[in-house]
């Protein structure tokens, strides 16, 4: 029995959602304030509009919706799933006022490809925005990475009970410390120490290498919050194509790597348990399926001659692989690349390596290899069981920060989100079959905005069909969220309905 | 006979007026960023020409130097010309307020550059500017400047009323 919604359950979702809201305005700043120091006024003035109407939004959603209540779980999966809508429509009004958007749809896509570290673009001309806008892409991405709501829970809403059913709703379940706010606040401190990091090893190569100094700081900032986010968005359309560096790529690779690991890894790190690193079911089962689809990729490289020598092959073939498989998406290679040389089984292993993904509560996407390994641990329990006497007792373990026990309960809730998944990237790419995409190609697109990569093989572009457009947001969506917030706000919603309907049978 | 040869020389003379004689003939054929990557098989270690707008940094390295030129929406190549190819003065770059110079580069397309590896370029053999690029106006909008006023003081006013000490015996 489902049970009814009250005013207060809107009261609750209205002033939650309106502080998230406020939170991406207050982060409209940031850019402005890059535009006003490049001197490009009208892009300042974007912005400006921007973040007065979010804010504006925000403080009514929230004063209309005034309550002291807390959120409950049907509520904190409502307002994440719901904050993330309202935060990427309204994130798109300064993409919209830049000109370089087609449609206030393409505007969304790619404020959703930002937050959901997807990476995937329909901007056009990027070679000519502003610094401003250059920076509220790649700002996008790095809270979306980290949980917008995560952001707002450390600098809005104080430490309630309900908060921490948010983050859950957000991915982030890990409870590394009792207080809620302790753990958002951690989530940001890990970031922004390695932001700190980050922006000058990547500033100090783009120097090296003959990028422009006043620029080279930003665009080592943008590399990083684009490679720790998982994001893959770069501030040129050729992406890392642009810089010619190996030692771009290599640094980009360690963060991109870095960001794909779970907080409670990197926490139990930074907590000086560093064994951890070396006994972790996701690392382990990472480590397992990057090196079997990596050995495909460098089997299809080599079958068809693609790159004239070792280092070449290494260089492309790793780095693109692992963009995948960490779900980051950023590219050392053209998009048609893929199709025109890299052919079906390079195409394979970059598909199965991006539909695996990255690590549970990072910001990467996919599976999470903590759910392949519980898979595959389960299945080796049951062949265990199969083989062992009757009367034996047979019980499978896993490591993830302490051994834990592998328990039906656990393998099936792992199976679920796990086709899930492949349902999400079977429709997105049966969509584009039906609009005439190759099998291939078509697969490949799909599954890298399902799990949030944010390589293309060239699908993704302005001109693609907007209905498929709109699977694709979903797919983001859906993959970012981990379905249950994206369930229980279509849930809600339709309850609503019914209770609107009871009530005026009542009446 | 007569008659003949002025048949010929007029048929001669058509054929050369007619004839659809390529404009770039002898001359590398001008290729763009999408027929490059789409036929990189065909166009690989051959001489092509490649025409576009010069991106923010010149990258200049030991043996050479880097430049990404622009030639469409979202589309650019890596061109790298090396130290003994005389470079012209390149006067802007592209960025938000200014238009890059387009220039013509004649070089050699790699698919897979074994000097740079792996990586699709084209190596320069010669660089011209065409046009010289432009400041870009950017233009402030009156329009819009109305409406951050407006939205800016709907925004004053809602906040005033959110950050209101509540009145005494009511909920807030």
């Amino acid at each position: 029995m489902v049970r009814r919604v009250w005013r207060e359950d809107f009261r609750i979702i209205g002033h939650y959602t309106g502080l998230v809201t406020i939170g991406v305005g207050l982060l409209m700043l940031v850019p402005m304030v890059t535009s006003l120091v490049f001197r490009e006024w009208a892009s300042a003035l974007d912005f400006a509009i921007s973040a007065a109407l979010t804010l504006l939004v925000g403080y009514v959603l929230a004063f209309v919706s005034r309550t002291k209540s807390t959120p409950g779980l049907t509520h904190a999966m409502v307002i994440a799933a719901g904050s993330w809508l309202v935060a990427v429509m309204l994130s798109g009004v300064p993409y919209m006022l830049s000109g370089h958007m087609k449609s206030f749809l393409d505007a969304c896509f790619d404020t959703l490809s930002g937050y959901t570290t997807t990476g995937m673009f329909l901007l056009q001309d990027l070679d000519h925005i502003s610094q401003g806008l250059n920076m509220w892409r790649h700002l996008l991405t790095y809270v979306g990475g980290q949980g917008i709501v995560v952001l707002a829970l450390t600098f809005l809403i104080g430490s309630t009970g309900g908060a921490f059913k948010i983050m859950v709703g957000e991915g982030k379940e890990e409870k590394l410390e009792p207080n809620v706010r302790h753990i958002a606040v951690l989530i940001w401190r890990i970031s922004l120490i390695y932001l700190g990091v980050g922006t000058v090893v990547l500033g100090l190569i783009a120097m090296a290498n003959g990028i422009k100094p006043y620029l080279a700081f930003f665009q080592g900032a943008y590399v990083f919050m684009s490679a720790w986010s998982t994001g893959g968005f770069a501030p040129y359309s050729q992406n890392m194509l642009y810089y010619h560096s190996s030692a771009m790529e290599i640094a980009s690779m360690v963060f991109f790597i870095l960001g794909s690991f779970n907080f409670a890894l990197h926490y139990a790190i930074w907590s000086g348990n560093r064994k951890e690193i070396l006994r972790n079911v996701e690392i382990v089962s990472f480590t397992i399926t990057m090196l079997t689809t990596f050995s495909l990729v460098c089997l299809a490289l080599m079958q068809r001659g693609v790159y004239p020598n070792v280092v070449a092959l290494f260089r492309r073939g790793f780095f693109q692989l692992v963009s995948g498989h960490t779900t980051t998406g950023q590219s050392n290679i053209y998009a048609r690349t893929f199709v025109r040389e890299w052919g079906p089984l390079g195409m394979v292993a970059t598909t199965i390596a991006m539909a695996i993904g990255a690590s549970a509560a990072s910001t990467g996407g996919g599976f999470k290899g903590l759910r392949m390994g519980i898979i595959v641990k389960g299945i080796a329990t049951d062949i265990r069981k199969l083989l062992s006497p009757e009367r034996a007792v047979v019980t499978g373990h896993y490591h993830h920060l302490h051994d834990n026990v592998l328990s039906d309960a656990v393998v099936k809730s792992a199976a679920v989100i796990v086709v899930l998944y492949v349902l999400i990237y079977v429709v997105g790419a049966v969509v584009g079959m039906a609009y005439g995409y190759p099998m291939a190609d078509a697969f490949f697109d799909s599954v890298s905005a399902g799990s949030n990569t944010g390589l293309s093989c060239g699908v993704t572009q302005a001109g693609m069909p907007t209905l498929l457009k709109i699977v694709y947001m979903l797919e983001m969506w859906m993959g970012r969220l981990e379905f249950l917030s994206v369930f229980t706000l279509f849930g809600f919603i339709a309850t609503s309905v019914r209770s609107m309907r009871l009530s005026k049978a009542t009446a | 006979m007569n008659r003949l040869r002025v048949v010929l020389t007029v048929v001669a003379l058509a054929v050369l007026i007619v004839a659809p004689i390529p404009a770039s003939a002898g001359q590398p054929s001008l290729l763009s960023t999408t027929e490059l990557v789409e036929d990189s098989y065909k166009w690989d270690g051959k001489t092509v020409s490649f025409k576009g707008e010069v991106l923010q940094d010149l990258m200049v390295r030991e043996d050479g130097t880097w430049m990404n030129l622009s030639d469409d929406n979202n589309t650019a190549m890596g061109v790298f010309v090396p130290k003994d190819v005389p470079v012209p003065v390149i006067s802007h770059t592209e960025d938000y307020r200014t238009v890059g110079d387009v220039v013509l580069i004649t070089g050699v397309f790699h698919r897979t550059c074994a000097q740079h590896e792996g990586e699709t370029d084209i190596h320069a053999v010669s660089v011209t500017v065409l046009t010289p690029g432009s400041s870009k106006a950017n233009p402030i909008r009156r329009d819009r400047v109305v409406w951050l006023i407006v939205l800016a003081g709907l925004l004053g006013l809602v906040m005033r009323l959110y950050y209101r000490k509540p009145a005494r015996g009511t909920e807030h």
